[in-house]
């Protein structure tokens, strides 16, 4: 399953959310600001630190990128 | 041909298309997305109506009452444009055509154009930047405060901006540098109570930030105190950078004149450029103050003022209007 790095305040995590949902794709979401071990995950993945992070199948989308999204969720 | 052709999607780019739908002028949005700068805001308290909205339901809000007009006003986002000019003028009249380029390689005319594509964040300018952009280096301290939990950062900027992202900071960063250029803090009064005999800030005057300092990720800051000439590197895990913004004026600055700042200068009266048929509206603007109000306010005032210019020019040379 997709899973969405997350911080509560962060209003391009929500638009992420939105999309996933809009769409009928379930994810997992990790919000970040409480789990410390999902923070380190995300850095690690993702080579950096803004939220939110996408990881589909391993493959890793930094920020709400939705033309990419699109992409690999096979969506037109 | 539109008749109008508006650039942006924030308060001003959206009251401008309300605006000329009910005019029913055609008109075409071009924008790489909707809410504008303060998007990111978590709770904005003055959006009048509102006690309270989120950046996010405000840029719903916007959205949704511009798509309402689909019969007249075509939204083409997320585009991004990269350029307008003025095509076919007439000299006698001054009246011309104008053309919008974008990056998705589209080209749109129009006999108008409302500019309201707003401001982006300033970047310092010094190295480590743009290298470390994401890996520490931030700009949206509502987003990203959490993610430095447990961290010590930086946060370079003494005015408003720079405070509340100091605030943004306070239940998640272990201790928080601000850097402020001048021997003063510039932000409200309010926010500098809170942060100035706070436990975990510590506010170091006359820094001007030469250099962000890193591995893989941002490991310190280098700055020089601008008083004494000493430069010191403080050990941080990230730098917020929050000091100020610069119009999106790029694109049309062989078309229109802009002040010293690239701002569009603008007769606030009319919201008109110094282009005949070139109107502006919001942060792209000289207007001196940066509201979502009154970015709308201004927006109001360029569809209003393109409509007048649109039904002169329309009795001005009525066969070109055909
Ligand atoms: C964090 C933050 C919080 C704020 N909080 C408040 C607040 O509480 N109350 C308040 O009144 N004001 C607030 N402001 C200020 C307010 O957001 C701005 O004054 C307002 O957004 C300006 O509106 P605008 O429509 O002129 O431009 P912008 O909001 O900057 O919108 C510009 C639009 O143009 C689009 N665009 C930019 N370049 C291009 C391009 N090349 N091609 C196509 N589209 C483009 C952008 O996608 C955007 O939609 C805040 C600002 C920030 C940064």
């Amino acid at each position: 399953m997709a899973k969405i790095y997350t911080t509560p305040s962060c209003v391009y995590c929500k638009m992420a959310k939105e999309f996933f949902a809009k769409h009928g794709i379930a994810y997992e979401e990790k919000n970040v600001a409480q789990d410390v071990s999902a923070r380190d995950e995300m850095v690690q993945k993702s080579g950096q630190l803004g939220v939110p992070v996408i990881d589909i199948d391993g493959q890793i989308i930094i920020g709400f990128d939705q033309p990419r999204l699109a992409e690999l969720l096979g969506i037109k | 041909m539109y008749d109008v052709i508006i650039i942006g999607g924030g308060p001003a780019a959206s009251a401008a298309a309300v605006y000329v739908a009910r005019k029913k002028l055609k008109t075409v949005v071009i924008t790489e997305s909707f809410g504008g700068q303060s998007q990111v805001s978590d709770d904005i308290q003055n959006w009048i109506g509102e006690k309270s909205i989120s950046g996010f339901d405000l840029a719903k809000k916007l959205e949704e009452h511009v798509r309402s007009f689909s019969d007249v006003v075509e939204v083409k986002m997320p585009e991004r444009v990269l350029g307008v000019r003025s095509i076919k003028c007439n000299e006698a009249t001054h009246v011309c055509d104008f053309e919008v380029k974008t990056e998705e390689g589209n080209i749109y005319e129009g006999k108008s154009m409302i500019l309201a594509a707003g401001a982006r964040r300033r970047k310092l300018g010094v190295p480590g930047e743009d290298a470390f952009n994401g890996k520490g280096v931030a700009y949206c301290s509502t987003c990203d405060a959490p993610v430095f939990a447990g961290k010590e950062v930086a946060v370079v900027g003494g005015g408003n901006a720079g405070l509340e992202a100091v605030v943004d900071l306070f239940p998640y960063a272990k201790k928080i540098y601000l850097l402020a250029r001048g021997d003063a803090l510039k932000g409200d009064p309010i926010t500098q109570e809170k942060i100035k005999n706070h436990p975990q800030v510590e506010i170091i005057y006359n820094a001007e930030t030469q250099e962000i300092l890193g591995d893989k990720f941002v490991n310190g800051v280098r700055y020089k105190d601008v008083k004494t000439g000493e430069e010191k590197i403080i050990a941080v895990g990230g730098v917020f950078v929050e000091i100020g913004s610069v119009p999106n004026s790029e694109m049309a600055k062989d078309l229109v004149e802009l002040d010293n700042y690239g701002q569009i200068k603008i007769d606030s009266k009319h919201a008109s450029t110094s282009h005949p048929g070139v109107f502006a509206a919001g942060d792209i603007t000289d207007d001196p103050y940066k509201q979502n109000n009154i970015s709308a306010g201004d927006g109001v005032k360029a569809a209003l003022a393109a409509y007048g210019y649109l039904q002169k020019r329309a009795k001005q040379s009525p066969a070109a209007e055909k």
